[in-house]
């Protein structure tokens, strides 16, 4: 039987940790998705602000709702384009891992670190958690951040309205606490999962990258209406990703295997 | 079989990737202190050998035993994995990293005591030449501090069975010597040691025993077994030896032949050819002074044994 030992699982977190640290390459990478995602709905947030009395945001508020009354437009489409936004939000805890874990085992294999690594006694669930931590603890922390300064924008241009604070609310609050770190669990698994198996970090990356589809799926159906955007349905898209961790759990320990690595890749 | 608590020994070892047999028959016993070569064209299955050795590989077929841990393996391997260092063909270093915390993450790997180990890997890395460039990123170091700094990582956890694949590739002919001298003084506390290297050269200065594959066993021998198991012919002639070497190509079976000053080395494949050899010249007008038998080169053997096997 093997004993999983905590001291190598945080070896490796602290080898990708550092790694990552001096990979200027892969920071700015992952800085400016935080940048567009929190800029963005501040801009338009902004823009519904600073013309309250324009007409046309009155039919824009019917196209959703025709029982929003022409006072109501403006708060109602800020309300609505943050919900509709969260969406948005959560392409970033997805990516942000995969850009991380790519690296994880691909990475290895392509600078051929891999057999000098296996060659050591790290397990391979202290391989997986070790790089997962490393990608999951800044993803989390980089969606926290860019949270807090999208609660900060957005309460600033919205000042004008005189509702007090607009963010965070409920929904967002449950939505980066638990909604975020499960979607990061998702992408980061999925990204070992095929770094495991291809021979690159980039090839790693853009098979990955895929996952984001569905939230621009999602996004349109929201934008143009057809889907209503709400705790019930982030949590309903939450419980759906949660069944999908698991699967990934599971299969992360089954397929992350030694020998296989060595004899395809190393 | 006797056992082996610190050395290696393994029977019937084979390694088939589906329908593709990648090595097989594999049984020889490498005692602790010993210095084991482990040779082979390319693709011969040398790599797979030690993987299996090392436990990144499950055997297909065969038992055995590294460092006291019994193959194949029944757990996950760790224990074995703290009893074997690998160096491995590529140096396989963090390149972002520097050298001391490509180092330090190996010890924390190995969960040794960080400032013990230290101690170990500063007298390498001194001995090495390495001294002063520890805190530099690794990907500013030629090819022969990566190598260096290589060995270095596969011997912090002093482990009791060290395999390593051409340790002294990319090293100049000073740091090489290092390298051997510091795997002689391993094997001389005691440690087992598999050399696999194309270097026949340094095999022969630092290996007691090789075994030769090429997909399976060919052989397992002493150098000087090895040597001997040839014909090989010393011949001092008058004059320059060079002058006969056409007389000994035009003989039917054409042995092969070098000649130093006014010797002549002929290699031949059955000792029966010795008398037409040296009838041959004697026909020919030299003025054969001696004949004796000589060792071959390690290079004649593996050679031939390689040979053996292409045309099986």
């Amino acid at each position: 039987m093997s004993s999983f030992h905590l001291a190598r699982a945080l070896a490796v977190l602290w080898k990708d940790f550092l790694d990552l640290k001096k990979n200027r390459g892969l920071l700015y990478s992952m800085a400016a998705l935080p940048i567009v995602i929190v800029v963005m709905p501040i801009g338009v947030v902004y823009a519904y602000v600073s013309r309250p009395d324009d007409g046309n945001l009155k039919v824009m508020a019917q196209y959703y709702d025709t029982a929003v009354q022409g006072s109501d437009a403006v708060h109602f489409l800020v309300e609505k384009v943050l919900n509709d936004w969260f969406v948005i939000y959560l392409v970033m805890p997805i990516f942000i891992p995969i850009l991380i874990s790519s690296h994880a085992v691909a990475g290895e294999k392509e600078k051929r670190t891999l057999e000098p690594l296996l060659s050591s006694p790290v397990t391979p669930l202290e391989l997986v958690v070790g790089k997962s931590l490393a990608s999951l603890a800044p993803a989390v922390a980089i969606c926290v951040m860019a949270f807090v300064l999208l609660c900060i924008g957005v309460d600033l241009v919205a000042a004008p309205l005189g509702q007090g604070l607009i963010l965070p609310n409920g929904m967002w609050l449950f939505g980066v606490f638990v909604i975020a770190p499960l979607f990061a669990f998702f992408g980061n698994g999925i990204a070992v999962l095929i770094s495991a198996r291809v021979g690159d970090a980039r090839t790693a990356q853009q098979m990955s990258g895929l996952l984001v589809l569905p939230l621009i799926g999602l996004a349109a159906g929201q934008f143009g209406g057809w889907l209503k955007a709400g705790v019930a349905y982030y949590a309903l898209i939450g419980a759906f990703v949660l069944v999908l961790d698991i699967g990934i759990l599971l299969a992360a320990r089954r397929l992350f295997d030694r020998e296989r690595l060595m004899s395809r890749w190393g | 079989m006797t056992g082996s608590a610190a050395g290696i020994r393994v029977e019937g070892l084979a390694k088939r990737f589906g329908n593709r047999t990648a090595v097989e028959g594999l049984s020889f016993e490498v005692a602790p202190g010993e210095v084991f070569g482990l040779l082979g064209p390319n693709g011969a299955g040398k790599t797979t050998t030690v993987r299996m050795l090392t436990g990144l590989l499950r055997p297909s077929e065969g038992r055995g035993e590294v460092g006291g841990v019994a193959l194949p393996l029944v757990d996950d391997g760790s224990a074995l994995r703290q009893r074997v260092g690998l160096l491995t063909e590529q140096p396989g270093l963090y390149d972002r990293l520097s050298a001391r915390e490509n180092l330090r993450f190996f010890m924390r790997l190995h969960e040794v005591d960080e400032k013990k180990a230290f101690v170990l890997a500063n007298r390498y890395l001194e001995r090495f030449g390495l001294t002063g460039r520890e805190d530099e990123p690794v990907g500013g170091f030629s090819k022969g501090m990566r190598q260096k700094l290589a060995i270095v990582r596969t011997l912090i956890h002093e482990p009791q069975v060290i395999f390593l694949d051409e340790p002294t590739s990319g090293l100049d002919p000073q740091s090489a010597r290092v390298v051997r001298d510091a795997v002689a003084e391993l094997a001389a506390e005691g440690r087992t040691l598999v050399l696999c290297s194309h270097n026949l050269a340094e095999v022969e200065r630092l290996c007691t025993r090789v075994a030769v594959i090429k997909n399976r066993l060919r052989s397992v021998a002493s150098l000087t077994d090895l040597r001997k198991a040839g014909h090989a012919l010393e011949i001092r002639v008058d004059g320059p030896a060079s002058a006969w070497l056409p007389t000994l190509a035009a003989l039917p079976f054409a042995p092969p032949s070098t000649n130093e000053g006014s010797v002549l080395k002929v290699m031949l494949t059955l000792d029966a050819q010795a008398p037409d050899v040296v009838q041959a010249l004697v026909t020919a007008g030299a003025r054969v002074h001696s004949v004796v038998r000589a060792a071959r080169p390690l290079e004649e053997a593996y050679l031939e044994l390689v040979r053996e096997e292409d045309t099986e």
